[in-house]
């Protein structure tokens, strides 16, 4: 009864670029977006977290606020980190992700209200004095389970995406677009991978704060680096246990990419394992001997580094799914000669724009605004 | 039928309707509201009043809150919504514009920075190098409606794109200059509407009178010019898509008026502030920000309403099928599908093959793939209300399918299918409605308004009544074969006595048409 080939076609203009080209940004703003998510939403855990941590009362409550007031901006760059990666996305997977997008239509387009509120209960939060930290928890609390949402939606429809065999029974059932994805083995463990992933980078989100606080505010600064620390290291071990559950559900086929079967992709794995035990072995060693700067620039790098592997690994699985349907060399090419190079002109002057105003504000150790927020 | 359909059952385009009309709303003032940041701080510093000052400190809290959080979501609302609902035009533009959308990101991000950099810098940075973040905000916003107009634009006036397939050509479309300063003025004529709300909430009187008249000044120029531009807009429009927002069909003319007479009770709520500007209440300014609103979102349907059938002009029509046949289209072009047919082209189609019993089942998936993109049954469009006026056989409702192009001065697209299956469609949409009540004698008005008014005015310089015989005999005869008159009429198989009172009609109705004897 269905069609034998349910894939839709994609549209008859090519490529504006060489498929390396968008494939290369489509990864590299999807890292970013996804930093900025894990600072996020590990953030706001770790926040919320802090609050009824044993120890230091005062210093719990400092961080929470602290923390919380930079949610509203972390909420703006990853919206603003994740619009680039989308559009890449429907250049190359277009008919993929429009699909999938349509089978799940209103959870999907619900997400966007639930961000909105979240969005605008992170300001709230933010606004609230130290006198109202109960009222201040519990909107920074449902701001965060709207985010938690948000991140498990985006699971859904990306694993849909590249499961195209499930596609009909699901659209046909139900063509208005009530639909999720719960039967996917890999749903779970690939969301609690990212949601892991991102309380590890919430802990090192305290650790920067406690650089940034050291020399002004020890004590303050130091209950941060072990907290967030801490925080960090147990996360990241948790992780070797969530992941090997991601690992595990795989099919066979793709998990023996990593495996060995395709050397990059096993390459990247035990980059990825070796970066990660890296940063709890440094970071542990930073926490001895309270050394902040070890703890950040050792934690941070490493874990920007295993980001980084793993942002190139989902690809090759992404790919790997849809390998019986995508076929990249089919793609038609023609670079837009006469606007490509004014993206790239205006991409290249924007970032360096955009250092320049941060460090006329303060950020970096600038001189002209205070810098302290 | 490329993609699945969304079925949404109140009509999937108001959920795009409603996205778009709310995101244009904040995002024109985002733009023209960045001007006002910066420029009434420069004169606020200038003058020394702290009073301002303080009030633009909190109106650029208001601003950020709208624009950025809101503006931004809504944004990507729409991204979300035409990938839901159109995904083939926004397949076709996302690859033919992904540099231009991505020159607008540089801007947006730039943009977005700034402004938080502008939020919170009030009391840390020195004036000018507040005012500097300002000015880049602005600079950036402005960047980013110059790219994302010529991309809105191109879909009502492709320009020479459909020929030449260039970036610069369809992005330098017939439409775009019009439009670019019509939606320049509605910045700042927002600007100040929304500046309104946040001063209509100042506590301090004489603080009060000198905002609103500040915000005034920002509204009435624009508005005044906005007419202007307005004509230069309506004036490069092609009059192939802006005859068919006359007539019959009522979207295009219902919201134009209303477009006009909003925007004129904008203007005079404006003018009404500057009465007593120090008392000005919130409740006014709401008022007005809601006739705004309507104003902005009449423009919109109008806009979206006169862009019919095509989505993308020339090239995709609202239900995603091509004009023409294009490389690469997949066969989901007019031509293909009249010869392979709806459901073996679609991919997104159960039943393949039409039998003699599940013409309904088949006519109800073609009316899914080709129709639903524009028309529900019972809510937006409804075509249950539209045909039960109609009041068509199933064989005429059949035969009108063959002429959808000519309905309404081309406001839909041809019907693309085989007979069969049009004939399906046709079975199933008469399953939908009532059956047609028996017909009582036939009155030729009735006659000309359930079966002809759909591409005939009554006009005297109409076809219909400028050549039709004169003579009744002749009239009669002729209307047996309506192809035979016009090769694209549909089929339709009038009876006589439906025949003998329409001829009547038509020659009481406008005595005086001149038509040579026996017709053309």
């Amino acid at each position: 009864m269905q069609a034998p080939n349910i894939i839709p076609a994609v549209d008859p203009n090519p490529l504006p670029a060489p498929y390396w080209v968008l494939k290369l940004l489509l990864i590299v703003t999807f890292y970013l977006h996804i930093l900025a998510m894990n600072f996020l939403m590990g953030g706001a855990v770790v926040a919320l977290a802090g609050r009824w941590r044993r120890g230091n009362r005062a210093f719990a409550v400092r961080s929470f606020f602290d923390v919380g007031r930079k949610l509203p901006s972390l909420v703006a760059a990853t919206i603003t980190l994740g619009i680039a990666p989308l559009l890449f996305v429907q250049v190359i997977y277009g008919q993929y992700f429009y699909t999938s997008s349509i089978v799940m239509a209103w959870p999907w387009l619900l997400l966007l209200v639930m961000l909105t509120m979240a969005y605008y209960g992170f300001y709230l939060a933010a606004s609230q004095d130290e006198e109202h930290l109960g009222r201040a928890g519990w909107i920074h609390s449902v701001s965060l389970l709207l985010i938690v949402s948000i991140g498990f939606l985006f699971t859904n429809n990306l694993t849909l995406s590249q499961t195209p065999s499930r596609w009909a029974a699901k659209y046909f059932r139900d063509p208005q677009g009530w639909n999720l994805n719960l039967s996917e083995p890999t749903l779970i463990p690939r969301y609690l991978h990212f949601f892991t992933a991102a309380v590890a980078v919430g802990g090192l989100f305290l650790v920067l704060l406690a650089l940034k606080r050291w020399k002004a505010e020890t004590e303050y600064a130091r209950y941060m680096l072990q907290f967030g620390g801490g925080a960090f290291r147990y996360a990241t071990m948790a992780q070797f246990l969530v992941g090997a559950w991601f690992l595990v559900s795989l099919p066979k086929d793709k998990r023996m990419l990593f495996l060995g079967d395709n050397p990059l992709a096993t390459t990247l794995l035990l980059l990825g394992i070796a970066g990660a035990l890296g940063a709890i072995v440094v970071v542990g060693k930073a926490l001895e001997k309270d050394n902040v700067r070890l703890a950040a620039y050792g934690g941070s790098g490493l874990t920007a580094f295993v980001i980084l592997c793993m942002s190139v690994m989902r690809d090759i699985l992404r790919d790997a799914y849809l390998q019986p349907y995508f076929h990249p060399e089919e793609f038609a090419v023609k670079t837009q000669w006469s606007v490509f190079p004014v993206f790239l002109g205006l991409f290249v002057a924007g970032v360096i724009f955009w250092l320049v105003m941060m460090k006329r504000y303060g950020f970096f150790g600038g001189a002209a605004g205070s810098g302290a927020k | 039928m490329n993609f699945p359909v969304w079925e949404v059952s109140f009509g999937a385009g108001l959920l795009i309707a409603l996205v778009a009309i709310l995101h244009v709303f904040v995002s024109h003032f985002a733009v023209g509201g960045g001007l006002f940041l910066v420029v009434t701080e420069r004169r606020a510093r200038r003058k020394g009043d702290a009073a301002m000052l303080g009030w633009l400190k909190t109106h650029s809290k208001f601003f950020v809150l709208v624009t950025v959080v809101f503006g931004a979501i809504s944004g990507v609302g729409i991204w979300f919504t035409i990938g839901l609902i159109g995904p083939t035009a926004t397949s076709n533009l996302i690859h033919i514009y992904v540099w231009g959308w991505g020159i607008e990101w540089v801007f947006f991000f730039l943009e977005i920075t700034s402004a938080l950099l502008y939020l919170y810098g009030w009391e840390k940075l020195t004036p000018s190098l507040h005012m500097w973040y300002g000015w880049i905000y602005f600079v950036a916003a402005y960047a980013s409606l110059v790219v994302i107009n010529g991309i809105i634009t191109f879909m009502l006036t492709s320009g020479s794109w459909v020929d030449t397939h260039r970036f610069w050509n369809g992005f330098f479309n017939p439409t775009y200059f019009p439009s670019l300063v019509v939606r320049t003025c509605i910045a700042f004529a927002l600007a100040g509407i929304y500046a309104l709300v946040t001063a209509s909430l100042q506590k301090d009187a004489e603080l009060k009178g000198r905002l609103v008249k500040w915000s005034v000044a920002w509204i009435l120029p624009p508005l005044v010019l906005v007419p202007f531009f307005t004509w230069w807009y309506i004036r490069t429009i092609p009059s192939e898509l802006w005859t068919s927002a006359r007539g019959a069909m009522p979207t295009a003319t219902h919201f134009a008026s209303l477009a006009a007479i909003l925007s004129g009770v904008t203007l005079a709520l404006a003018l009404a502030a500057l009465v007593r500007p120090a008392k000005l209440r919130l409740g006014f300014s709401l008022v007005l920000l809601l006739a705004a609103l309507v104003t902005m979102g009449s423009f919109e349907f109008v806009r979206e309403a006169v862009r019919k059938p095509y989505v993308i002009q020339n090239y995709l029509y609202s239900n995603s099928i091509y004009a023409q046949t294009t490389p690469g289209d997949g066969g989901f072009d007019v031509d293909h599908i009249n010869q392979a047919g709806v459901l073996q082209t679609g991919r997104w189609v159960e039943t393949r093959e039409l039998t003699a019993n599940n013409q309904i089942t088949a006519g109800h998936e073609i009316f899914r793939v080709e129709c639903e993109s524009c028309h529900t049954l019972d809510a937006y469009r409804g075509l249950k209300a539209n045909l039960a006026r109609r009041q068509w056989s199933r064989e005429r409702l059949a035969a009108m399918l063959g002429g959808l192009n000519l309905m309404h001065n081309g406001v839909m697209p041809p019907f693309a299918g085989t007979d069969g299956e049009r004939e399906a469609l046709a079975a199933f949409l008469s399953s939908v409605g009532p059956a047609p009540a028996a017909q009582g004698p036939a009155d030729g008005a009735t006659v000309f308004q359930r079966n002809c008014s759909m591409c005939h005015l009554e006009q005297i310089q109409d076809p219909l009544f400028s050549n039709l015989a004169k003579e009744p005999g002749a009239a009669n005869e002729s209307l047996k074969n309506l192809p035979g008159l016009f090769p694209l009429m549909p089929d339709l198989k009038l009876t006589e006595e439906e025949r003998s009172a329409l001829v009547a009609w038509v020659n009481a109705r406008f005595p005086n048409r001149g038509a040579a004897a026996g017709g053309q």
